[in-house]
C-alpha cells in the first residue's frame, strides 16, 4: 500500500504576536480532494506554506508522498504542484512564456498548449500578465501548478475574489484534476466551495483543526440538523426577549433570526404562536438543512463570514 | 506616515543616520596621522646634484609637499603601477612635470604647488634673471599622451558603470523582487539557487557587454576615441569585472531585509571601495597597513587593467595577479551569494 499523499503530526508555528498553527494533525489519502476550511487568519496559508517548504515550522513532522523535506527536498519539489495565495509574476510575462519557463525547471513537464486548453486561456496566451483579469490570473496560476504533471497539488484560496462564473469554471478544473488521479489539497473560506469540491475537509480556527470528516458527516454529526429562519424587512430586531419567551436560542444575523433545532415540525407552530403574541414584524419563514456554516458556528460560536 | 514607517525600519534608520558620521570618523582617523592631508610629489634624482636641485627640494618642503625622492628606475616602476599622481624629473637644463592622466584633481593641485616652489627657489637663488616655469606633461601610467581628455575618462566610466550596476541596480532589484514575493513561486520548483543566480549573473553580463559596446562606439563616433588594445582582452576584463561586481551585489542583497536596508548596505561597501582603491586619489597620506589592505580590493586592479588595455594598448601580462584578485573576489562573492540567498 503506498504511503498517504500527506501525513502531518503536531505541526506548530508561532509568529511574534500570534500562534498561527497550533498543533495540526492531518492525513490525506491519494486521489482525494481535501479542503482546509476556516475564516481569515485561521492559519490555513501558514499550514500550507510549511508543507510546501516555504516556511519553517517550529515543531511537527511532515511526510509528503512518503518523502520528507530533510532527505528528499528536490524530489518533493518536482512531484508537487503549488498555487500560492497570491502569485506575483513579472508584469510583462505572457501565460505561454510563464508556462514554458516554469516547465523548464522540472524534469517532467506537460505541454504548454495542453495546459492553456485545460484552463481555457488560449485567447490570452500571448497577453502580458498585468493585462489579465483576476480570474485569468488565477487560472494561469492553476495551470502553473500543473506544469510538472504533479501527483499532489496545493491550491491556496483558488477562487477568492472571483465572480461566481469564474469560480464555477475553476471548480471544473479542480474536478478534472481529481479525474486525472491527482490528490488536491485546497484552502477556502467558502463553505459552499468546500461542500461542492471536497471529499473530506478539516475545519480550522485559531491555528487548530476543530473538526475533520466528509462534508455530509460533519453536518450530520451536528445535534441540530435544521435551522428555522425568520426574515425581516431591513435589520433584524434584538432577539433576547423573544428567545426567553420561546425558551430556545435565537441568533441574529443582518436581516434575519436563526433558530437551530433538531425538530422543526414541533418548533414551527410554537414559534409562529409566540411571534404573533409578541408582535414580531417578520416577513417570511424558512426551514433549511444545516450547512458547514452552522457546523462552524456551533463549534466556535462565531460565523465563518465574520 | 513615511517618517513612522522609516523609523520602524531600524536598519535603514541606523545606516542612513549613522553611516555618514562613521565615514567621516573613519577617514578622519586614517588621514589624521600626517598632521593634515599632504599632497605628495615624486622627485626623480638628477645624475649630479646641482644647486638648483637643492633649492627646489627646499622650496617643495617649505610648501608642505611630501617629497619622495626616487631613482629614475624606481620612479618609473611606480609610475607604471599608476601610483604616482605627479612627478618632477630633470630634463636637460631644467625640469619637467609629469601628471597622471587618471588622477588629475590631485595632480593639478600638486602641479600648482610645484611651480610655486620652483619660482620660490629661483627667486631665492636670484641667479636667474627671468623666472621660468616647469613644463607640464599629462600622461597615463602606460605613457600614452592624448590631447583628448575624454579618452582617459572612458575606461573609468565603463568600470564605474559596471560597479554601480552590480552594487546598486542588481542587488537592489534582487531585494525588491524578493520583497514583492516575485521569487516565492520559484521557491517551490526544483530550480537550485545557484543555477538561478548564475543565470542572473550571465544575463547581466550580456547587458553590460552590450552597454560597453555602445559606450565605446559612441566614444569613437563622437570623440574619435580608439581602443588601443585588443578587444578580446577588453572583453575578458569586462567579463571578470562584471561577474565580480554582480556577484557582490547578489551577496550583499542576502544581508538586507528591505530595499532601504539594501541602499544603506550597498553604500557602506561602495564608498570605501571607491575612495580607498586609489582610483580617484592616491593613498600616500594613509598609513602603510591600510595601503597594503586596499591593494587586495578588486576595484583597483580591475580599473588598472581596463585602462592599461584600452588607453595604453597593453597586453594582460602585467595584470595577471590583479585579474586573479578580481576573479577570486567574484568567486567568493558568488559562493556567499548562494549561501545567503533567500527566495522570500
Ligand atoms: N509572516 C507573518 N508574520 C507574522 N504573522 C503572520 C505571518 N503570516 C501570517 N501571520 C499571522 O498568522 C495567522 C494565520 O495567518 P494565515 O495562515 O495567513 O491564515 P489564513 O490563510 O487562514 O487566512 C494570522 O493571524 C496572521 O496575521
Ligand atoms: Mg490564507
Amino acid at each position: 500500500m503506498p504511503a498517504p499523499a500527506l501525513r502531518i503530526r503536531g505541526l506548530r508555528k508561532a509568529f511574534p504576536k500570534v500562534v498561527a498553527v497550533d498543533g495540526v494533525d492531518l492525513e490525506v489519502a491519494r486521489g482525494e480532494v481535501f479542503g482546509l476550511l476556516g475564516p481569515n487568519g485561521a492559519g490555513k496559508t501558514t499550514t500550507l506554506e510549511i508543507i510546501e517548504g516555504l516556511t519553517s515550522a517550529d515543531a511537527g513532522s511532515i511526510e509528503i508522498l512518503g518523502l520528507t523535506w530533510e532527505q528528499q527536498g528536490q524530489e518533493i519539489r518536482s512531484r508537487i504542484g503549488v498555487q500560492l495565495q497570491s502569485t506575483s509574476l513579472f508584469n510583462k510575462i505572457t501565460p505561454r512564456e510563464a508556462l514554458d519557463l516554469y516547465g523548464s525547471y522540472y524534469p517532467k513537464r506537460r505541454g504548454t498548449q495542453e495546459l492553456l486548453d485545460l484552463v481555457q486561456l488560449e485567447e490570452k496566451a500571448d497577453a502580458y500578465h498585468v493585462t489579465l483579469s483576476g480570474g485569468q490570473q488565477q487560472r494561469l496560476a492553476l495551470a502553473m501548478a500543473l506544469v510538472n504533471d504533479p501527483e499532489l497539488v496545493f491550491l491556496d484560496e483558488p477562487t477568492t475574489g472571483l465572480d461566481p462564473q469564474a469560480r464555477r469554471s475553476l471548480w471544473d478544473v479542480v474536478r478534472r484534476m481529481k479525474g486525472e488521479g491527482r490528490t488536491v489539497v485546497l484552502t477556502t473560506h467558502y463553505m459552499d466551495e468546500a461542500e461542492a469540491l471536497c471529499d473530506r475537509l478539516a475545519i480550522m480556527d485559531h491555528g487548530k483543526v476543530i473538526a475533520t470528516g466528509t462534508p455530509a458527516s460533519l453536518i450530520s454529526e451536528l445535534a441540530i440538523p435544521s435551522v428555522v429562519e425568520l426574515t425581516f424587512e431591513g435589520a433584524a430586531p434584538e432577539p433576547a426577549a423573544f428567545a426567553a419567551r420561546l425558551g430556545q436560542a435565537v441568533e441574529r444575523r443582518a436581516d434575519l433570526w436563526e433558530i437551530p433545532t433538531p425538530d422543526p415540525k414541533t418548533l414551527l407552530p410554537r414559534l409562529l404562536e409566540a411571534a404573533e403574541a409578541a408582535v414580531v414584524p417578520f416577513q417570511q419563514v424558512h426551514v433549511r438543512r444545516a450547512t458547514l456554516e452552522d457546523v462552524f458556528l456551533h463549534r466556535t460560536g462565531r460565523s465563518l463570514r465574520e | 506616515m513615511e517618517w513612522r514607517l522609516y523609523a520602524r525600519d531600524r536598519v535603514a534608520m541606523f545606516w542612513t543616520m549613522a553611516f555618514p558620521v562613521l565615514l567621516l570618523l573613519g577617514f578622519g582617523t586614517i588621514f589624521r596621522d600626517g598632521g593634515g592631508p599632504k599632497l605628495s610629489v615624486v622627485r626623480v634624482q638628477s645624475a649630479v646634484q646641482s644647486p638648483h636641485d637643492a633649492a627646489l627640494d627646499q622650496a617643495l618642503t617649505d610648501l608642505q609637499l611630501k617629497v619622495q625622492t626616487l631613482t629614475k628606475a624606481e620612479a618609473e616602476a611606480r609610475w607604471s603601477r599608476g601610483e604616482t599622481a605627479a612627478q618632477v624629473e630633470p630634463d636637460g637644463e631644467g625640469y619637467r612635470l609629469r601628471l597622471n592622466s587618471y588622477l588629475m584633481a590631485q595632480a593639478g593641485a600638486t602641479a600648482g604647488l610645484v611651480n610655486q616652489a620652483w619660482l620660490m627657489a629661483q627667486a631665492r637663488m636670484s641667479g636667474a634673471p627671468e623666472p621660468q616655469r616647469i613644463p607640464v606633461q599629462v600622461e597615463s601610467p602606460g605613457h600614452k599622451r592624448s590631447t583628448n581628455y575624454a579618452s582617459f575618462l572612458l575606461p573609468g566610466l565603463l568600470g564605474l558603470n559596471l560597479v554601480s550596476m552590480g552594487l546598486f541596480s542588481v542587488g537592489m532589484v534582487n531585494v525588491s523582487y524578493r520583497e514583492k514575493g516575485k521569487f516565492r513561486r520559484l521557491a517551490v520548483t526544483p530550480l537550485p539557487k545557484w543555477i538561478f543566480l548564475l543565470g542572473q549573473v550571465l544575463h547581466r553580463l550580456t547587458i553590460t557587454v552590450v552597454q560597453a559596446a555602445i559606450l565605446i562606439l559612441v566614444g569613437r563616433l563622437v570623440f574619435g576615441i580608439q581602443n588601443q588594445g585588443s578587444f578580446s582582452h577588453l572583453l575578458l576584463i569586462m567579463t571578470l569585472g562584471t561577474g565580480c561586481f554582480m556577484a557582490f551585489g547578489f551577496a550583499l542583497s542576502g544581508f538586507a531585509e528591505t530595499s532601504e536596508g539594501y541602499a544603506a548596505i550597498s553604500n557602506l561597501v561602495f564608498f570605501p571601495l571607491m575612495l580607498l582603491s586609489g582610483v580617484y586619489f592616491t593613498l600616500d597620506a594613509a598609513p602603510a597597513w591600510l595601503q597594503h589592505t586596499v591593494a587586495l580590493l578588486p576595484l583597483a586592479p580591475f580599473l588598472r587593467a581596463l585602462r592599461a588595455v584600452f588607453n595604453d594598448g597593453a597586453g594582460l601580462a602585467g595584470h595577471g595577479l590583479g585579474l586573479a584578485i578580481v576573479a577570486a573576489w567574484g568567486f567568493a562573492a558568488f559562493l556567499l551569494a548562494v549561501r545567503r540567498f533567500r527566495w522570500s
